[in-house]
């Protein structure tokens, strides 16, 4: 078992460790960072927006180096949310409540070095993971039918509406969006045609790469336009090696140290949820080591632990997140969609067949998101002062920047201008939604799940002469029914828990 | 080498001449080719019907055969090949417009309003077949087509392939007709999918095509049962086709070469004569043994029989299951 997992993972280092491998992934890494300094764009937006630097590689070059844009964006999106308490994305939120509080008080140098560390162990955790994971998975996997897959995806859509933060309906809105979006095309169980218009455009439905440059580049930059973010003047920031406080503490390393460990294999588990991903990891990693600590009341309030906790979890996230993806072909989060829209465009079609045909892909991927991340520590610590001096960049400058790699970027994927109006139409929807308070991250996730529910379902309902014992007699569909069970009725048993509670309270 | 070539420099502007006009006797007194030829592919890149394409444009590269001429390769993709192939079509009588074909060059016609159909195109040949499996998983207990059709009378069975109205379902329904026979077809969306149907043991069996499920084989946990190819494939010698195990229809997809309506006979002549040698070479014959395609070719107006004949096959499973009026 360990010898197979050291034998693949030597496969993948000798499919992954060649010049021009590296080098792309250094690229990939280095810009995925810069992108995921600008507020309001993550590794979702880093993906769809450098997704066409990679036209003209060789796949699995192109593929290590969107591996390194996803985990450069996630590192880079850390550091606004400790500078200038403005996180990439709904990952890197938690990040902010004790990371800002140790900038202000100026120890932004130590919080930047640790982020960079947790991120590498979070990180690092969440490959070593998936090494051991995906051989059982994919094996797992193949005895995944459509009832297992159904189940499983409406697991995941269920998880992110309730993770969906503060508005729930605003987040189901944003997921039915997205499937109506979603419906459009040849239907695949009955072959016929739904709201094409008679537009051969329509037939092969609404590709959901435009879609989501659109909410997630577009979108944001109109949306930073509205609220005058280019008109801010950024207060200049100074960091440098030589300055004082730049590393952190004895303290800082040992307090920390089980810090690392817990928020690692929190997030770890997180990713592996379809529909939640780093998000949930980041916030449960957060809330768990508060709750651990024997002095919660440090927390929020510039606490080193506090940062480290959610960076290990969002990263070992993004790593856990590659499981689903990998072996079911079932993106997590919003990013990861993204990278399965990334990979079918390489003619890879993510799922338990492409461990068994493309291990060389598969392993040599996995080896890259290792290395990856050792780029990432060297870079993100070599390179502080620096990627803080991109901060002082006037955002005037930035925007036609993105405006234009959006537009090329999507007339590029297939040569079609419908699909950059449909571009244009997602930046304007996604505008809206940001403004009023709605989410594209749920959007892009259902209108790519929506499909592969609706179909999985039908699926299942055909071969089993249209019974629904087909989701409790097989024996991983009834283990995935009690899951979606329980996210069902969780919220009423808290509620109904905590009335009788109160009751007995009020009684005695 | 360069037997094909131009002897004599007649017909300079033999793309605007029109078909039946043309003076020239015999093939060989056309000067052709005198132009870049643009090969369109109606699919994005990195696909079946892209990568025979390029493959072809190799090998005229490789041996020289299409002269001193360039030849350009695009991709148009959208509506499953409606883009490309009306772009092709409204190259009318261009000489030097050619596409190669695939299933949807068929299908794409009968399930959305295109402006063309195959019968709009001049045919040149059929390259490879593009043929189906009929799997089921190596503990099954059907060891023959046989078994199969004798418990499908009985019990009621399932059977998986991709799409609703593709290639897979008019496969499952030629058997249904031909073994008068019921069975349930369960679409999916991709190989992928199809391939785990089978392996959870949701279907009680597939339809495929050989590359998809040519791992699962190999390694022993597939086992195909029939294949629709008239005749059995060269690569899968041991897969006995439907039609010798008396189910008598035979299917299969045309990877195949048109031109634009209107050509000049003699630049089709040329083609076909070109292509003859394209077959010949070991590059074409490494490819169609990576992608598990077999190798028989039919040319010409045969070419064009063929895809009527497909053509009918689809548009009947079409309209039995509702899918086109």
């Amino acid at each position: 078992m360990i010898a197979d997992i050291f034998g693949n993972l030597g496969m993948g280092l000798s499919v992954a460790i060649t010049p021009i491998n590296l080098l792309f992934l250094f690229i990939g890494a280095f810009v995925g960072m810069i992108v995921g300094l600008f507020p309001g764009f993550g590794p979702a937006a880093g993906i769809a927006i450098l997704l066409p630097l990679t036209f003209g590689l060789d796949p699995t070059t192109a593929i290590i180096m969107l591996a390194g844009i996803y985990y450069g964006a996630m590192y880079g999106g850390t550091i606004t949310s400790i500078l200038i308490n403005t996180p990439g994305e709904s990952a890197t939120v938690a990040s902010t409540l004790d990371g800002y509080p140790l900038a202000q008080q100026g120890r932004a140098g130590p919080a930047l070095v640790m982020q960079a560390i947790a991120s590498f162990v979070g990180g690092t955790t969440g490959v070593i993971l998936i090494c051991a994971l995906i051989p059982t998975l994919a094996n797992l996997a193949a005895s995944f039918g459509p009832s297992e897959y159904f189940l499983i995806i409406l697991f995941g859509l269920l998880l992110l509406a309730t993770v969906m933060g503060d508005n729930k309906i605003n987040g189901i809105i944003s997921a039915l969006i997205g499937f109506a979006v979603g419906m459009v095309g040849v239907d695949v169980i009955s072959g016929s045609q739904r709201f094409t218009f008679g537009s051969p455009e329509l037939i092969g439905g609404i590709y959901f790469v435009p879609v989501a440059i659109g909410l997630f580049g577009i979108g944001e930059l109109l949306y930073c336009i509205y609220i005058g973010q280019h008109k801010i003047e950024l207060k200049k920031l100074r960091l440098s090696f030589r300055s004082e406080n730049f590393w952190p503490t004895r303290k800082d390393y040992s307090e920390s140290k089980f810090t690392f460990i817990r928020g690692s294999v929190i997030g770890f588990i997180a990713g592996l949820l379809p529909g939640s991903g780093g998000t949930l990891g980041s916030i449960m990693g957060y809330s768990i080591e508060k709750k651990v600590a024997k002095d919660p009341e440090k927390f929020g309030k510039g606490e080193m632990r506090g940062l480290v906790a959610p960076e290990c979890a969002n990263n070992a996230a993004s790593a856990g997140s590659m499981v689903p993806l990998l072996s079911l072909g079932i993106p997590g989060s919003g990013s990861t969609a993204v990278l399965l829209g990334a990979f079918m465009m390489w003619g890879l079609r993510p799922g338990p067949m492409m461990i068994v045909n493309d291990p060389e892909f598969v392993w040599g991927l996995i080896a890259s998101m290792y290395l990856g991340n050792i780029v990432l520590i060297f870079l993100c610590i070599a390179a502080i002062p620096l990627f803080v001096k991109f901060l002082d960049i006037p955002y005037r400058l930035v925007i036609p920047i993105i405006v234009v790699l959006c537009v090329v970027g999507t007339y590029a994927l297939h040569s079609s201008i419908i699909e950059t109006w449909m571009l244009v139409a997602g930046g304007l929807l996604g505008f809206g939604m940001k403004l009023y308070g709605y989410s594209p991250a749920a959007t892009v996730l259902a209108l790519v799940l929506g499909g592969m529910a609706e179909n999985t379902l039908l699926q299942s309902l055909i071969a089993s002469d249209g019974s629904l014992m087909v989701f409790v007699e097989r024996p991983i569909s009834l283990f995935l029914t009690c899951a979606v069970a329980v996210v069902l009725l969780a919220p009423y048993a808290l509620k109904l828990y905590r009335y009788v509670t109160k009751r007995n309270v009020g009684l005695v | 080498m360069h037997k094909l070539k131009i002897i004599t420099p007649i017909a300079t502007i033999a793309a605007l001449s029109i078909a039946g006009h043309a003076t020239a006797q015999q093939n060989g007194d056309i000067a052709y080719p005198e132009e870049t030829l643009n090969w369109t592919v109606a699919f994005g890149p990195g696909g079946g019907n892209d990568l025979m394409s390029r493959t072809v444009v190799e090998i005229l590269n490789k041996y020289d055969l299409y002269g001193d001429q360039d030849i350009i390769v695009e991709n148009r993709e959208g509506g499953s090949g409606a883009v490309g192939w009306s772009f092709v079509k409204n190259q009318q009588g261009n000489n030097y417009h050619i596409t190669s074909t695939s299933g949807n060059f068929i299908a794409t016609p009968l399930v959305s309003n295109t402006d063309w159909n195959y019968a709009d195109f001049t045919p040149v040949g059929l390259l490879a077949n593009d043929a189906m499996f009929f799997v089921v998983p190596e503990d099954s207990e059907f060891e023959t087509m046989e078994d199969f059709v004798e418990a499908a009378e009985s019990e009621r069975l399932t059977v998986g392939g991709i799409g609703a109205a593709g290639p897979d379902r008019v496969v499952a329904g030629l058997l249904m007709e031909s073994a008068d026979i019921e069975f349930e077809y369960v679409p999916s969306q991709d190989g992928g999918q199809v391939v785990t149907s089978l392996t959870s043991g949701s279907v009680d069996a597939i339809v495929s095509n050989p590359s998809e499920v040519a791992g699962q084989i190999e390694a022993g946990n597939f086992r195909a049962l029939g294949y629709t190819e008239a005749e059995r494939s060269d690569i899968y010698p041991d897969v006995p086709t439907f039609v010798e195990q008396g189910y008598d229809f035979s299917f299969s997809l045309p990877r195949g070469v048109v031109l634009p309506g209107g050509v000049d006979e003699e630049v089709q002549e040329w083609w076909i004569d070109t292509m003859k040698e394209v077959v010949e070479t070991s590059e074409w014959k490494d490819y169609l043994k990576t992608n598990g395609l077999s190798g028989n070719t039919i040319w010409g107006d045969d070419f064009s029989d063929y895809l009527e004949n497909t053509s009918g096959q689809f548009e009947k499973t079409l309209k039995d299951i509702g899918a086109t009026e």
